[in-house]
């Protein structure tokens, strides 16, 4: 009985998930023809390929920081924010639902307005940048700031997701523990840091963990939308690269073995994710 | 959950389409990539030939960009899943050669018994998709590159409206001028960045790949950088740093800047051309592309796309292909085609009635291209334009060497050869899983 009610699940993992991964593992070790018409055994060859080249590289590194951006800088901001509306202010709703209602959006509707706003020949974000600071900005041909600022929608996208979360957080930190930490005389500012973010790290462990898939894998739209991978390949994240290489520049062997290598990245870093955030989270039994 | 539901609503689909086979139409699917002012044209001209034709129903879909088309293709191949006709970019005209996938269309008329006279289509059109003399995609939307730009902003600078720039320092002087001015900020941006390099090296008659540009045979290695490349993309690069030059995104992204009057000067496609007339609140002025003096005479090349018929139809299939290709022949149809989306007129009988009714002395915009094009050399491999395997990489990795060159990251020189290497490494691997 178990079985059968676990069936279902089973089974369109299997169909969507193990059945493709295999069939994936096995083209990564051939070279087809673009129709599939031929297909010759290569071995490793794809792999090789792979190792050697320093756009694969340069893509990983290009990952990496493009995740440290969108975690930490995305968890700061609304971590901040959090803390903020759930303060006793006049029109406290008005607030969290005006900080929340990002995440409503899909990462291709997103994507579309950060593209307006930064349009370099029309967009409003660049006059203003320009009007005050006097740079003119271009993320159609300068890389660090087309990384940047698909980081900047990564992050007001997540945003009220991640408030979500921490505002329930927060919410079930105890009272009375803030209160005592207030009549031992620690100012605002300790008592977040001693009692509350403590209390807190079970949310971040969780926040963090669901914010790097994100940002390994769902800002895919992003990137699609805003910039396709450029300028000069400064936004082609590995999940990114993996499409081009397969669907655009039609390498799907080359793909294939870029997947494998993507899935033994993205589950080792999960493992150490789940590894430190269960030794250091406090949980209040 | 989520994925459920789409296995329940693909059961759905198929059940539904199921049921529809039943009667005795014969439907015909085409994959296509016209978006925006052009997708409606192109709805229209089927709407009227399934009215015409009530045992045949053409199902036009919309799939995506031009690269995802081509590669939403391919994918379907494989899968089995194909369409009957297929609109392919000129880009991808070697691969779907070398696929094994297609009916070459000049072999439809023979298996159905009938006579075809091929020499009534537009000559450039016909050469550049033609393997020794035999056409292989049947001409629907061809184009070229022109210079488009904002007589307002001509006369605001004190510029002749009626003399735009001829060549690549006209275009540097103009700019300046226009900058100086304070007409705009930044002058001139292309589309489709990528092709208009192509379309220089062609345009003054210069090989881009070896083998004649893969026409004589699968090309083994692109020609730049040499010194012609070297020097264009100096240019490129120097116009960027003025500002007179702004890389404003891919394909058509580069519009907007230009309608919007951010810019005066746009590179792009006839196709834009109706777009663009119908939207800009300035007067247009169109011209050949800018040139440097002194180097040989080649010609602009053939863009756009044509349509590719499927191997493996029905014998009633086939039938109701050509016949909807037939029918995209027919002049008032080719005229309709071409007035609504500045893309070539396909056939010379339609050129013939533009010109008696007077179109294009009424619209004089709509004949640029096609003149330019019609004037240049067509003898040799490099004015008729590249053929490679894997032009469709090929041309990615030549738009990241201009986004590297313009932005400094990597001087012109560096960011040529790093492409050219790519490029290189591309058509081994093509030549390679092609097993030739």
């Amino acid at each position: 009985m178990p079985y059968l009610l676990v069936f279902p699940s089973v089974a369109v993992i299997i169909v969507f998930l193990v059945v493709p991964f295999v069939e994936a593992v096995i083209q990564s070790f051939f070279q087809t023809s673009p129709f599939g018409t031929v297909s010759v055994f290569v071995g490793l060859h794809q792999y090789r390929l792979l190792l050697s080249d320093p756009a694969y590289a340069r893509s990983l590194l290009i990952t990496w920081y493009f995740a440290l951006l969108v975690i930490f800088g995305g968890l700061s901001i609304s971590l901040f924010i959090a803390v903020l509306v759930t303060r006793k202010v006049r029109g406290l709703a008005f607030y969290q639902i005006a900080f929340v209602w990002t995440y409503a959006l899909s990462p291709a509707v997103a994507g579309v307005i950060w593209a307006l706003l930064f349009d370099p020949a029309v967009g409003l974000g660049t006059y203003l940048i320009s009007r005050l600071t006097g740079l003119f900005i271009n993320y159609t041909t300068q890389g660090d700031v087309a990384l940047l600022i698909v980081a900047g929608a990564a992050i007001w996208n997540m945003l009220g997701y991640n408030i979500c979360f921490f505002i329930a957080g927060l919410q079930n930190v105890p009272r009375e523990l803030e209160e005592a930490a207030r009549v031992d005389g620690a100012g605002p500012w300790r008592t977040f840091w001693r009692i509350t973010f403590p209390m807190l790290t079970p949310t971040t462990a969780f926040l963090v963990f669901v914010n790097t898939i994100y940002a390994f894998f769902q800002v895919f739209g992003l990137i699609d939308i805003m910039t396709k991978g450029g300028p000069g390949g400064a936004t082609e994240i590995l999940v990114y690269k993996l499409y081009r290489d397969a669907f655009i520049r039609v390498r799907y062997n080359f793909a294939s073995a870029q997947s494998v290598v993507l899935f033994v990245i993205v589950a080792l870093t999960a493992i150490f994710q789940l590894w430190v955030s269960s030794r250091r989270a406090v949980y209040l039994r | 959950m989520k994925r459920l539901m789409f296995v329940l609503f693909g059961l759905f689909v198929g059940l539904a389409f199921f049921a529809n086979g039943v009667c005795a139409k014969t439907t015909i699917e085409l994959w296509h990539a016209m978006s925006g002012s052009r997708l409606k044209v192109l709805e229209k001209i089927v709407a009227d030939f399934n009215t015409l034709h009530p045992d045949i129903e053409i199902k036009p879909v919309f799939t995506g960009t031009y690269e995802e088309t081509l590669t939403k293709f391919i994918a379907a191949y494989r899968a089995g899943t194909a369409p009957h006709i297929v609109q392919v970019y000129e880009v991808g005209t070697q691969t779907m050669i070398d696929s094994g996938a297609i009916i070459p269309v000049y072999q439809i008329p023979e298996i159905l018994g009938e006579t075809w006279d091929w020499g009534q289509y537009i000559l450039p059109i016909v050469l550049y998709y033609s393997v020794d003399g035999k056409l292989w995609s049947f001409p629907l939307n061809s184009s070229t590159s022109m210079l488009y730009y904002n007589k307002d902003h001509f006369r605001q600078a004190g510029l002749d409206p009626n003399k735009p720039p001829s060549t690549w320092d006209e275009v540097e002087e103009y700019g300046k001028k226009l900058i100086e001015a304070g007409v705009v900020k930044n002058v001139i941006a292309f589309g489709w960045p990528d092709w208009q390099f192509e379309q220089q090296l062609a345009l003054h008659n210069r090989l881009y790949a070896d083998n004649e540009n893969g026409r004589a045979g699968l090309a083994t290695r692109v020609m730049w950088p040499d010194e012609f490349s070297l020097k264009l993309f100096e240019t490129w690069t120097r116009l960027a740093q003025e500002g007179i030059l702004i890389y404003a995104g891919v394909e058509y992204d580069p519009n907007a800047a230009f309608i919007n009057g951010a810019i005066s000067m746009l590179l792009q496609s006839t196709s834009s051309l109706d777009g663009i007339l119908k939207t800009a609140k300035f007067e247009v002025g169109t011209s050949f592309l800018p040139r440097f003096p002194g180097e040989p005479m080649g010609n602009s090349v053939v863009g756009g796309a044509t349509l590719w018929v499927r191997k493996g139809l029905t014998r009633d299939e086939l039938r109701a292909v050509w016949e909807f290709l037939k029918y995209l022949s027919i002049t008032e149809v080719a005229i309709y085609w071409h007035k609504n989306t500045g893309y070539f007129p396909t056939t010379n009988a339609a050129v013939k009635q533009l010109m008696d009714e007077g179109w294009f002395a009424k619209s004089p915009n709509h004949l640029t291209a096609f003149l330019q094009i019609l004037i240049g050399r067509r003898d040799t491999g490099a004015s008729l334009g590249v053929r490679l395997g894997p032009f469709v990489a090929i041309r990615d990795y030549i738009r990241q060497a201009m986004e590297k060159a313009f932005s400094g990251v990597l001087s012109p020189a560096e960011a040529l050869a790093e492409a050219a290497a790519k490029a290189n490494a591309a058509l081994e691997e093509y030549r390679m899983s092609i097993g030739k």
